[in-house]
């Protein structure tokens, strides 16, 4: 009987739909894996937001113990220098949030403030600062007089004669949270990617059913690749739930869907792929979890997540640069934000990624293809 | 590409041999299974029957040597091979998350049997193998004899000429065991198919093989039928009860004839081991017993391929 007359390419597609549908099937079995592969990317997603949200600020206490008009000007240009979460309180509650370790700085205006200021004498504030971190401490360091300055250009507008007039690239100014979260969205996609499609991978090892897919005389191409649509269809339930989140909860609305959908499609298939690259290698579950965690948080630290990685030292930009997640950045930016934060182009950016995609896919094929070779067993 | 029709051997091996680092597993191991035997790979845990197993499935690359199955090369003509070749791994390596119907139906897909036929040879398979009414049950929840049933299902599915079987019968139970054995001799004697199969059950060997190799340390030590074997390696006990004591002469007679290794007298039982062709000799023994003195009993046991493969392999423990 001839049992291998059906068309290749169509046989080939037919493998691709039922190794999809069975990785679908076998992880809606393990209910728990499942949740996890969902939840962790989403999990990474918002505690890296409630960072950004908790770290950016310093906490600081001002005693104003003046309450004349210069007094209150002066509160109002440290409030609104983007560099302190203030808490206006007493001098003896100042002290205790200190004791507590609750503040990094207290900032004393003392009673006289107004008078000298009218006098045009020297004014002195008195800053009391928990000097056991440097990036706060330097916070204050450098917040304290750029407040002084902003207060003086505004009390004083005659005495100020040198001022900045600012032309900004684009139309809107953006949180720091607005763009953290879209770089927080591709390191989430990465790590969703890698931890679904690597357990779909290293499962067929750890229970012995890669066999059946090795003695099969089926592509193992089409195998694959039909492993890596059922994770990257498996993978969708998260990025939908986080482009849910990113846009309704937290309000960052990108000003070009079209370029979202497509490029988070090129990014799950890189991640996926890369995912199942890792699976195929590794062939434990409990190893894909730690290597795909181990990965993704420095990639995401050197990919310009918190800004472009291009304004960062040579060395670490030319590196990122050989690797997706700092084109995944990029192009998500200008999806978001019409941003342009590499010296390529988003359709140059895109193109690389195909390019990334297109090569970790084939590299992941050639793997399982090699594997047959080698041994699956020895 | 199709599946291929064989009128050669369906195994030729040749000086196969793999390494591992400095260890031998399989040391120039060279064997022919012919067209339509059930042929048995038999040895010690270790002796590198799964290697060679693995090795003739192109599942783990030879060192040196050739692996030919239905005379096409392992290596170069892989997927030709595998069309014809259904496989019962020792794990089963079945999808145990899945139903036994979806397992068999990505099979199908897998090896190509046309969506107008899958039905129906799934069917058939679950009917072969009694697991047609468990069809929607999921396989994990399945006893051991249940999930080899399956496997073996699984491997006739897409009508493979050849059948490779590591340890078929690993941990089922006696039932289960019976039911086994009885669709692999079902398989030769109503399909013609050949069968390879590897197992640590002496009993399964004798029952199901046309031919036997005894395998230790990656080398062949025995091949032949198991009546071969038997006549080859194993020696015959013969015990004759007499009316009165046997006289020292008469012992002494009897342990110098060709073929008796071993001769030992207790009151009124003589105790006779032979080696070899034991026919002719039986008779001798008789004839020079009765010259002497009245027999009232004669027993004889057959040698078992328990005591040749212990004999052939060693007793002591291994990993």
């Amino acid at each position: 009987m001839n049992i291998l007359n059906i068309y290749p390419a169509y046989r080939s597609l037919l493998v691709i739909w039922v190794m999809a549908i069975k990785d679908i099937r076998s992880s809606l079995t393990e209910r728990a894996f499942m949740v996890t592969s969902i939840i962790i990317p989403i999990n990474f997603l918002l505690l890296f937001l409630l960072f950004a949200l908790t770290g950016g600020q310093a906490p600081t206490a001002i005693v104003l113990e003046d309450k004349g008009p210069y007094a209150q000007q002066f509160l109002s240009a440290m409030e609104h220098s983007h560099s302190f979460i203030i808490q206006q309180t007493t001098n003896t509650d100042a002290q205790n949030l200190m004791k507590k370790g609750q503040i990094v700085a207290i900032v004393t205006v003392p009673g006289s403030f107004d008078s000298l200021l009218r006098q045009g004498k020297q004014a002195q504030l008195r800053v009391v600062l928990n000097n056991l971190e440097v990036d706060f401490t330097n916070d204050i360091r450098r917040a304290v007089p750029l407040a002084i300055t902003s207060f003086y250009a505004n009390a004083f507008p005659n005495q100020v004669v040198i001022r900045a007039h600012e032309v900004d690239t684009y139309s809107h100014d953006t949180g720091y949270v607005q763009y953290l979260v879209v770089s927080l969205m591709v390191v989430s996609v990465m790590l969703g990617g890698l931890l679904q499609a690597g357990s779909n991978a290293a499962r067929e090892y750890e229970k012995g059913t890669i066999k059946e897919l090795m003695l099969a005389p089926a592509s193992l191409w089409a195998i694959q690749i039909g492993k890596i649509l059922g994770a990257l269809l498996l993978n969708s339930l998260s990025v939908v739930v986080m482009i849910i989140v990113i846009v309704f909860l937290i309000g960052v609305w990108p000003e070009h869907w079209d370029e979202l959908f497509a490029f988070v499609l090129l990014l799950m298939i890189t991640f996926v792929a890369l995912g199942s690259l890792i699976g195929t290698l590794v062939r434990r579950r409990q190893a894909v979890i730690p290597l795909s965690i181990g990965l993704s948080i420095p990639v995401f630290f050197i990919s310009g997540a918190f800004g472009p990685a291009i304004w960062g030292d040579q060395v670490t930009a030319t590196i990122t640069q050989l690797q997706p997640v700092y084109y995944g950045i990029a192009i998500f930016q200008h999806a978001f934000h019409n941003f342009t934060t590499t010296s390529t182009s988003p359709a140059i950016n895109g193109f690389i990624l195909a390019g990334f995609a297109a090569v970790i896919v084939a590299i992941s094929a050639l793997t399982l293809i090699n594997g047959r070779g080698r041994g699956v067993v020895h | 590409m199709k599946q291929t029709e064989n009128t050669g051997p369906a195994i030729e091996l040749n000086r196969l041999t793999k390494r591992f680092g400095d260890f031998t597993a399989v040391d120039g191991f060279s064997l022919t299974v012919r067209s339509g035997e059930i042929f048995g790979l038999l040895g010690p845990n270790g002796s590198g029957k799964t290697t060679i197993i693995n090795m003739i499935s192109g599942l783990s690359k030879p060192t040196s040597g050739e692996a030919k199955v239905l005379g096409h090369n392992i290596i170069h003509d892989t997927r030709v091979v595998y069309a014809a070749l259904g496989s019962v791994p020792q794990e089963t390596a079945l999808y145990e998350e899945l139903d036994a119907w979806t397992n068999l139906s990505i099979h199908a897909t897998l090896y190509g049997v046309h969506r107008s036929e899958r039905d129906r040879k799934i069917t058939d398979m679950l009917n072969l193998v009694q697991l047609y009414e468990r069809r929607h049950s999921r396989v994990s929840s399945f006893s051991g004899g249940m999930k080899r049933r399956l496997a073996l299902a699984r491997a006739l599915l897409h009508d493979p000429l050849l059948l490779y079987l590591d340890e078929p019968t690993l941990g089922v139970d006696v039932q289960s065991r019976r039911a086994i054995w009885n669709y692999i001799l079902d398989l030769k004697k109503k399909e013609g198919k050949t069968v390879l199969l590897t197992t640590n059950y002496l009993e399964e060997a004798n029952a199901l093989c046309d031919r036997i190799a005894i395998i230790d340390h990656g080398k062949l030590v025995a091949l032949g039928t198991p009546i071969d074997l038997k006549r080859r390696y194993g020696d015959t006990v013969m015990e004759i009860e007499t009316a009165s004591s046997v006289s020292p002469q008469l012992s002494a007679k009897l342990s110098i004839l060709p073929g008796v290794s071993e001769v030992i007298q207790k009151d009124k039982i003589l105790k006779v081991t032979m080696s070899g062709d034991e026919l002719s000799l039986t008779g001798q023994l008789i004839t020079l017993v009765t010259q002497e003195i009245n027999i009232k009993k004669i027993s004889q046991r057959e040698p078992n391929l328990e005591e040749i493969f212990l004999s052939l392999t060693g007793s002591g423990l291994r990993d």
